[in-house]
């Protein structure tokens, strides 16, 4: 073994001073073994910094991992809310629709003509027996309804004496609003 | 303003200074401080938290005018001595095995490369175990690009000590493994 192979590693790191780095460097040109060791040892090194890499990947992977089954659990969990609790439908407004239905359109049934007399008068007695539904009209929904409160105010207490000839009467309407005030007053015979 | 007024010694621009140099200094060296101190065997969250402190330590240490020869050695040392004291969960789990942790392996690589590569860490860290605890800190401090003066100061012995504890560890690592 040569004699400067004890300084190889340091001569790598650059650490030698100058005079002695170049005594080791003259020598590991001409010596093919201290030659092999120096790519040796360089490759050792380049080893064990990739191997520092790694430990320091494998352990931020590993702590980014960690919230992979949680955020999993919380998307399933989402996802699973969101079936069994749909969103409200919101219904539309009313559409006066035809108060005649279509009839479904069935293959005719061909059957015998005094077992067809028969249900048709059969027919005909149940309908004279069911009575038919009250028709809904819509419009009657939206009708103004009459006012539930009627107050009789003598007509002294709203106008002067006199100002209003005898036997004539008023009727006022008021438009009372949500707080309770008048809104409007309206006064007719 | 009155004449016989003080003007205020805040010490603002000395902090200023300070701030831009520790900035500059975060940026070179807080991965290779995070690696150093994850491969002593802290959780990263640990080496987050201890890269953090010595930081703030660098900024008070410039703020009060201390030296400023060797900041980086300064740094290594401080988050060094802060590792130690992490009694708890410093566990030397730098030499276990990185099975099942492999996955951050080039996804370019074939199914026989990523095997070799598995093999060649496994036989690594199979040897790493086997060095002594001084060697593999001076192993790491050199991988973090300290120079063997710094790696004396880090760890407080001797350069020549550093050049021999270091040159011994590499032999034992190109004896006992074929990387």
């Amino acid at each position: 073994m040569c004699n400067v192979h004890a300084k190889l590693v340091a001569w790598l790191d650059g650490e030698l001073p100058g005079n002695e780095a170049a005594h080791v460097a003259h020598h590991v040109e001409r010596c093919e073994e201290c030659r092999r060791h120096v790519a040796r040892y360089k490759q050792v090194g380049e080893a064990f910094s990739a191997y520092c890499d790694a430990v320091m990947d494998a352990k931020t992977q590993r702590r980014v991992l960690r919230w992979v089954p949680a955020l999993g659990i919380a998307a399933v969990a989402a996802g699973l809310l969101f079936l069994v609790f749909p969103r409200t439908p919101v219904a539309p407004p009313p559409v006066l629709a035809p108060r005649i239905a279509a009839a479904p359109v069935t293959e005719p049934i061909r059957v015998p003509a005094q077992i067809a007399r028969d249900a048709v008068a059969r027919d005909g007695a149940r309908k004279r027996r069911v009575a038919a539904p009250p028709a809904y009209n819509e419009a009657v929904k939206w009708q103004r309804a009459e006012s539930a409160v009627q107050i009789a105010i003598p007509a002294d207490s709203m106008f002067a004496p006199g100002a209003v000839p005898k036997g004539m009467n008023f009727i006022a309407e008021l438009t009372i609003a949500p707080d309770g005030s008048v809104t409007q007053v309206r006064l007719r015979q | 303003m009155s004449d016989d007024s003080v003007p205020l010694a805040l010490p603002l621009p000395r902090l200023a200074v300070g701030t831009s140099e520790v900035t500059a200094l975060y940026r070179e060296l807080r991965k290779p401080l995070l690696r150093y101190l994850v491969c002593l065997g802290l959780t990263t969250d640990e080496a987050q938290d201890v890269v953090q402190d010595a930081f703030l330590n660098l900024q008070r240490h410039l703020a009060s005018n201390g030296a400023r020869e060797n900041v980086r050695g300064w740094l290594f040392r401080v988050a060094h001595n802060q590792a130690r004291n992490r009694q708890t969960s410093y566990h030397r789990r730098f030499g276990e095995p990185l099975d099942g942790q492999m996955d951050f392996l080039a996804d370019e690589a074939t199914p026989e490369q990523r095997v070799l590569e598995k093999e060649k860490f496994r036989r690594l860290a199979a040897a790493i175990r086997m060095l002594a605890e001084c060697e593999r800190e001076c192993l790491l401090l050199r991988a973090g690009g300290l120079r063997y003066r710094e790696i004396g100061e880090v760890l407080g012995i001797a350069t020549s000590t550093v050049g021999d504890t270091v040159e011994r560890a590499i032999k034992k690592l190109a004896e006992k493994c074929d990387v």
